[in-house]
């Protein structure tokens, strides 16, 4: 049996999913961002929409994906289709936006030369857009390579009902030797994913210093870099240890305003004007769609289960309290973890250079993989010191882990962006670390703390989703909680109770959709009025 | 009895003392070598030389931002090792914190000092109208012009009550005719008798600049870059650029320089 050679094929295809879906992402992210620039009704519902589905978590997506999929396709096909879906849902948002970010701060210098030697829609993208979108693309494939791994390893084996559904990769072949208990193989498939995802970091940190070196405009500003580094090699930093809240909080500074192009020769510009209005149209469409199969989705489910859906609701919202509580717990220690090793990070450039590699190795390991062999081999110690908490330290944990390398980025990034005389200032008035905290670190660092947080926020529900209910995680022991919406929607899943689980997802979606809306852009609205620190600066 | 006149009859004390001092750069290059001077308490004094030459370097070895390869600097006999709010760095971008009021960011220089609150507030108010910034405590530093918030930078100096300022080409990001108004007042402002501010050291590229301010000129050159001169200067405060012996002076700074680079080549 050519166990190790299926092992590295699994390994290499779950890869290839991976970084399919991102390429797919990327490219057609250039082209739908290059609409939103063009046609301002594309852009009203293009942009929202994405604000929209990239603060609910994925996993919300994740029972109404399935049925789709697997009832609409079937087959293979619709396993592989629902899979990948999934990990697209997982990654699209971020890089999108980060293109949308980067075509509308092109300087207006280049597109007036694009302008100036009439260069087609092509030659506009592939000399202009696409160059300028590079770097922030470099910045953003960490995280997303490290949530594309995420999900993938989630969703390559999935149940309905009593109807289990997977498709080959790592992810299935390791729930595969789990279930039949060969230990040894999940270390041989452990050990190749490492390899990979080690390869894989390694060859994304190349790229995004190739990336930066190579496509980032020269824009030194007269701030002082600590080290000596100047803005160039900062964003060469940033780019090589890359944060999703990168382009959060980039949508908050200046955009270009659409400048309506003069035109010189009006006739013979008036005969392409419709093609603008396509974008428009085509999203007008999309949109009724969607309405239309909203409408003919409500009105065919019966009454009755309308009725019983309302009834369980307070429960479905008693239930998210619970995960909420969990959440804030998460989010809380990532915070204190990501500052305290933040700034150790920040300060001591040795230990930069041999941890950070180390965390993006790490954070892109998938926990799903990896977590059986941790808490078989905890259990008992954890057991004794935790007794009837034992479960829920393992569902923190496990949150923990999928999730706190968004706020430590973030917020290492927005302490290495800090202008050099901050330090200085701090040195001189000889402030203690609780001072520099409070006075000037977190303050300075308030926006990126802010989207870091809320990306930890996000992504801590994937780890609840898998934590709360883990039948048979190892051996025959398993990991449950008693109240939470993330097992609730697992076990309806699991159950066939799709109505539930899609019910449930749905409430929770407008739980965060509105958490969104009220809280996290309240506190980056002040965030971006108030705590830039590079303000601070003034430098004519 | 003018100010001028008042620091000048003090008795002359050494503040500051610079031996032997060596400075390379991370990448090799050898900025200074064996760099001796000796500064007075009471002066006002400015450090020019060629750009590139490291003269804002200088100011970060002398506040102890950074770590000579070797020599010593002492403040009052004492070496100093690492930056302390005795001797404060005012910084050629000028620094506010965006987050918190002119008030604020002026009471931040004293919170490793272990003071009251009413002390803190105290201190911060006097420096601001030390500045001339009476009435403008709740502003924050967006809502003023770059003036002002240099003037914010050097009342903080201030309320840390250092014995030195190490000023980094404090004027070099305001429009002419606020730096203008800047340099008329800073000479009152820092050497007012209600400081205990000792001596300036100012760096900077303009010399009508520095020879509107100083006492005494060091002259950077060479490289690695040494003291290559030392001028007095005691025209009468305040001074006149229009004047001709102020213009004689200027073109002899004008020489020196030239001359001095001529040594190097």
């Amino acid at each position: 049996m050519y166990v190790i050679e299926i092992i590295i094929l699994a390994a290499v295809v779950t890869t290839l999913r991976v970084f399919g879906v991102i390429l797919l992402s990327i490219t057609s992210g250039w082209l739908l961002s290059y609409a939103a620039i063009k046609s301002k009704i594309f852009e009203n519902i293009y942009v929202p929409l994405m604000e929209i589905f990239e603060s609910v978590p994925v996993i919300s997506f994740f029972p109404i994906v399935l049925i789709l999929f697997v009832n609409a396709i079937g087959g293979i096909l619709g396993v592989e289709l629902a899979a990948d879906f999934l990990v697209f849902t997982a990654v699209v948002w971020n890089i999108w936006m980060g293109e949308y970010q980067a075509y509308k701060t092109v300087p207006n210098e280049m597109i007036e030369v694009g302008e100036n030697y009439n260069f087609t829609l092509a030659e506009k993208l592939k000399y202009i857009y696409i160059p300028f979108s590079i770097p922030r693309l470099a910045a953003n494939l960490f995280p997303s390579f490290a949530d594309a791994f995420f999900y993938i390893t989630v969703s390559e084996v999935f149940s309905i009902g009593a109807h289990q559904y997977e498709t080959f990769g790592i992810g299935s072949i390791i729930v595969y030797f789990y279930s039949r208990n060969q230990i040894t193989y999940v270390h041989y498939s452990l050990l190749v994913m490492a390899i990979i995802i080690s390869i894989s970091v390694y060859l994304l940190r190349e790229f995004s210093k190739y990336a930066v070196a190579k496509y980032t405009i020269d824009t030194d500003a007269p701030i002082l870099r600590r080290g000596r580094i100047n803005l160039r090699q900062t964003t060469r930093v940033i780019s090589s240890i890359t944060v999703t809240p990168l382009s959060r909080l980039a949508r908050y500074y200046r955009f270009r305003n659409n400048i309506p192009e003069e035109e010189v020769f009006e006739k013979e510009e008036k005969k392409y004007e419709w093609i603008k209005y396509i974008p428009g149209v085509i999203a007008i469409l999309i949109f009724i769609v969607l309405i239309y199969y909203s409408v003919k989705l409500i009105v065919s489910i019966p009454m009755a289960t309308w009725n019983y859906l309302f009834s369980i609701t307070p429960f479905i919202i008693l239930n998210m309290l619970f995960d909420y509580i969990r959440i804030a717990i998460i989010a809380i220690v990532s915070l204190i973890f990501a500052i305290l090793l933040g700034y150790y990070l920040a300060m001591r450039k040795r230990g930069e250079g041999i941890l950070v590699p180390i965390i993006q190795t790490f954070s892109a390991f998938p926990p799903p993989i990896y977590f059986p062999i941790v808490f078989g081999i905890s259990y008992p110690f954890v057991l004794h010191y935790f007794g009837f908490l034992t479960t829920e330290i393992y569902v923190l944990a496990i949150g923990f882990v999928s999730t706190f390398y968004y706020v430590l980025y973030s917020f290492w990034m927005g302490f290495k962006a800090f202008p050099g005389e901050y330090f200085d200032v701090m040195e001189n008035f000889q402030m203690n670390f609780f001072q520099k905290l409070r006075y000037v670190i977190l303050p300075g660092t308030f926006p990126y703390l802010i989207s870091g947080i809320t990306s930890t926020i996000n992504s801590a529900w994937g780890g609840l989703m898998i934590g709360e209910y883990w039948p048979d995680i190892i051996g025959d022991k398993s990991l449950e909680v008693k109240v939470g919406l993330m097992k609730y929607i697992s076990q309806a899943t699991l159950q066939g109770n799709i109505e539930i689980a899609a019910w449930s997802s749905f409430i929770f979606s407008i739980v965060v959709v509105l958490y969104s809306l009220f809280f996290t852009k309240k506190l980056m609205d002040l965030a971006s009025k108030k705590y830039v620190a590079e303000e601070g600066i003034y430098a004519a | 009895m003018s100010l001028n006149e008042n620091i000048h009859k003090d008795q002359i004390n050494e503040i500051m003392r610079v031996e032997n001092l060596n400075f390379t750069y991370e990448n090799g290059y050898k900025v200074f070598e064996n760099i001796n001077l000796s500064i007075n308490e009471n002066k006002f004094v400015s450090v020019i030389g060629r750009s590139g030459i490291g003269k804002s370097t200088f100011l970060r070895l002398l506040g102890g931002f950074l770590k000579p390869d070797s020599g010593n600097i002492y403040l009052r006999n004492r070496r100093i090792t690492k930056p302390n709010p005795q001797i404060v760095l005012i910084h050629q971008s000028i620094v506010t914190f965006p987050w918190m009021t002119a008030f604020e960011n002026v009471k931040i220089s004293l919170k490793s000092k272990n003071l009251t609150e009413e002390e803190e507030n105290y201190r911060a108010r006097k420096a601001l109208e030390m500045v001339g910034l009476q009435g403008f405590e709740d502003l924050y530093p967006k809502e003023m012009s770059g003036g002002m918030r240099q003037r914010i930078s050097i009342a903080r100096a201030l309320a840390a009550e250092p014995l030195m300022l190490l000023m980094d080409e404090p004027f070099a990001h305001l429009d002419e005719l606020t730096a203008e108004g800047l340099r008329q007042d800073i000479f009152n402002i820092l050497f007012n008798l209600e400081t205990n501010l000792k001596a300036v050291v100012l760096v900077s590229h303009n010399l009508t600049e520095v020879l509107e301010l100083s006492d005494e000129i060091f002259i950077l050159n060479n490289m690695p870059a040494t003291i290559v001169a030392k001028i007095e200067v005691n025209l009468p405060r305040p001074r006149n650029p229009r004047s001709e012996e102020f213009n004689r002076m200027l073109d002899q700074l004008y020489t020196y320089l030239g001359s001095s680079s001529n040594i190097r080549g």
